[in-house]
């Protein structure tokens, strides 16, 4: 009776200062959100005030250049499938012991990263076809998308499988486990756990990159808002309008990013 | 223990699952780019009782390999344009694109008796030729130069227009006033090789020369150079465009004001790819309709209605 009583029975000062600790968080969250209401609201009435806000052109243009969205999305999704799958490739191939595959994952990796996004997407769009290699300018820019987050990820997928510590394959190997499925079973997994952050970071970076794929006349977002901007010549809206829909994917992005690192952050337990 | 091992094996999952819809994913997106993301217009040609004789005739005299034969039997014919040159070319709300060049195009389309389907590539990746398909022709105010005609065919021109100098500094009046001055202009276009001593036009009057010291700096497209001084930038004091994109500029509120006559005028026509497949019966069919359309004045009419009443389709000032 004594012992469960002592237990349970915290002094009410103690709750009260639990209760007062979650009052000031809540009261400082609020204070930041306001922070940003504000200062969002100054830039809109400073920009309405000063007579660069035409609602008319904004009702007139706003849905042609929100229907990049689609666009921008299917590009970002299918460059990080792609460069998923390149990734681990070249993870593997950068770890590999046979020098070809080493060799071929090394310069993939050092030739991408030395040169800049933009030029890899020039490149594909307008050099590959006096190759011979014309390839349609949204798959173009999603191959050069693709082509270039995987190697960044090549390297985050190394550090991944070597940040897994020995003593987990060794583990395994001592209970008879054949490579392949020490591999598979008990790196492999573990690794993914540890890459998952780095690798949503490079997501939200694509979305953003995405947008170099405009200069090879792919209608996404940014491409219509530099041409509902310059044949108007409201530049400013257009330009805000895209940046807006950019920052509202990432928000939404991280917001999944966080959920799925808390999930497989549970494993640590 | 046991769920841990599954969460884990879940990107795996994801990722064996992502890796075969990336495999389908690039065969369908490739496939409704055209369609989706190009945002392709098409407009259906109406060619009338009295047009659809020719409509046929074009088509009927198609045959071989050439590019005419391919277009007439898709019953499309595929448009580059370039939506940054009002009144030339510009998009509308709804995606579509509206213009000089559009109505061309259309006009074009329903001679052969085809519909039209416009595509929007880079200006560099028209001129530079290689197309391998991804559009048949060019109706997009191309200047015909000598380098140009040595990646490109082109047709007979449909029309001129003024190369046409501006400035936002009061100070200057004249085009020699130029001297020494940095001026803009759009990538890739003729304005730039007259600037830097390069111009050779065909088929034009012979052009004077750029004033001493001038100095062209670009960006990706005519307007770009407008909505800088738009936005308050000072790094140049001129820029040379068609008289048509300055004018619009210039409507549109921006403090400018044109500098002297027109320095040159330049043949504009309808380029073909060099390196795609024959084309000499497309080619004979579109210089036809360019004679057709100049004779019996929709081009006088065309111009006059995008141009402010302007007749540009004679070469004469």
């Amino acid at each position: 009776m004594t012992a469960a009583g002592g237990g349970s029975a915290r002094p009410v000062i103690l709750d009260q200062i639990d209760a007062s600790h979650r009052r000031a968080r809540r009261r400082f969250r609020a204070q930041v959100v306001a922070v940003w209401v504000g200062l969002i609201g100054a830039l809109f009435f400073a920009l309405w005030i000063t007579g660069q806000i035409d609602t008319d052109w904004m009702a007139e243009w706003a849905p042609f250049i929100l229907g990049g969205t689609s666009i921008t999305v299917l590009i970002c999704v299918a460059s990080i499938i792609l460069a998923s799958a390149l990734a681990v490739l070249g993870a593997l191939g950068r770890l590999s012991a046979n020098p070809i595959a080493n060799g071929v994952a090394s310069l993939y990796v050092s030739l991408v990263r030395g040169t800049p996004l933009l030029v890899q997407i020039l490149f594909v769009y307008l050099a590959l076809p006096q190759m011979g290699i014309t390839l349609d300018a949204l798959l173009g820019g999603i191959l050069a998308l693709g082509f270039n987050y995987g190697a960044y990820m090549t390297e985050v997928f190394r550090a991944g499988i070597q940040a897994v510590p020995g003593g987990q394959s060794e583990a395994a190997q001592a209970l008879g486990m054949p490579e392949r499925l020490v591999f598979r079973r008990i790196v492999l997994p573990q690794a993914f756990r540890i890459v998952i952050p780095a690798v949503g970071n490079d997501f939200v970076a694509m979305i953003k990159d995405s947008a170099l794929v405009s200069l090879v006349a792919v209608q996404e977002l940014l491409w219509r808002a530099q041409r509902a901007g310059t044949s108007t010549f409201h530049t400013l809206q257009a330009f805000l309008i895209a940046a807006a829909v950019y920052w509202a994917l990432t928000i939404v992005f991280s917001f999944f990013q966080e959920r799925i690192e808390r999930l497989m952050a549970r494993g640590d337990r | 223990m046991p769920t841990m091992r599954k969460l884990a094996l879940l990107p795996i999952a994801g990722l064996i699952l992502a890796a075969c819809q990336g495999g389908t994913g690039a065969g369908s997106s490739s496939a409704s780019a055209s369609a989706d993301a190009s945002h392709s217009t098409e407009m259906s040609a109406d060619a009338s009782a009295s047009e659809d004789t020719s409509a046929q005739a074009y088509c009927d005299t198609a045959s071989g390999d050439d590019l005419l034969k391919s277009i007439c039997d898709a019953g499309v014919i595929k448009v580059s344009t370039d939506p940054d040159y009002a009144p030339q070319s510009s998009v509308k709300p709804d995606g579509t694109y509206e213009g000089f060049d559009i109505d061309m195009a259309n006009a074009i389309g329903e001679a052969l008796g085809v519909d039209v389907q416009f595509e929007t590539p880079a200006w560099e990746a028209i001129t530079a030729g290689s197309w391998a398909g991804r559009w048949d022709i060019s109706v997009g105010s191309m200047t015909i130069t000598a380098d140009r005609k040595a990646i490109l065919d082109f047709t007979d021109p449909y029309y001129y227009t003024p190369a046409q100098m501006a400035s936002n500094d009061d100070s200057i009046q004249a085009v020699a006033d130029f001297a020494n001055q940095t001026v803009c202009a759009g990538e890739s276009t003729t304005y730039v090789d007259w600037m830097e001593g390069n111009l050779q036009l065909v088929d034009a009057p012979p052009v004077e020369p750029a004033p001493d010291g001038i100095t062209a700096t670009t960006l990706p497209t005519d307007a770009n150079c407008a909505e800088a001084w738009q936005a308050g930038r000072s790094e140049f004091t001129g820029w040379i465009s068609s008289s048509t994109t300055v004018q619009a500029a210039i409507d549109s509120g921006i403090e400018m004001h044109m500098v002297g006559d027109p320095v040159f005028y330049e043949p504009l026509a309808v380029a073909i790819d060099r390196s795609g497949a024959p084309h000499d019966q497309l080619l004979a069919a579109l210089d036809d309709i360019v004679s057709t359309m100049h004779e019996d004045g929709t081009l006088t009419s065309l111009s006059e209605e995008w141009y402010a009443g302007q007749d540009l389709t004679t070469s004469t000032q």
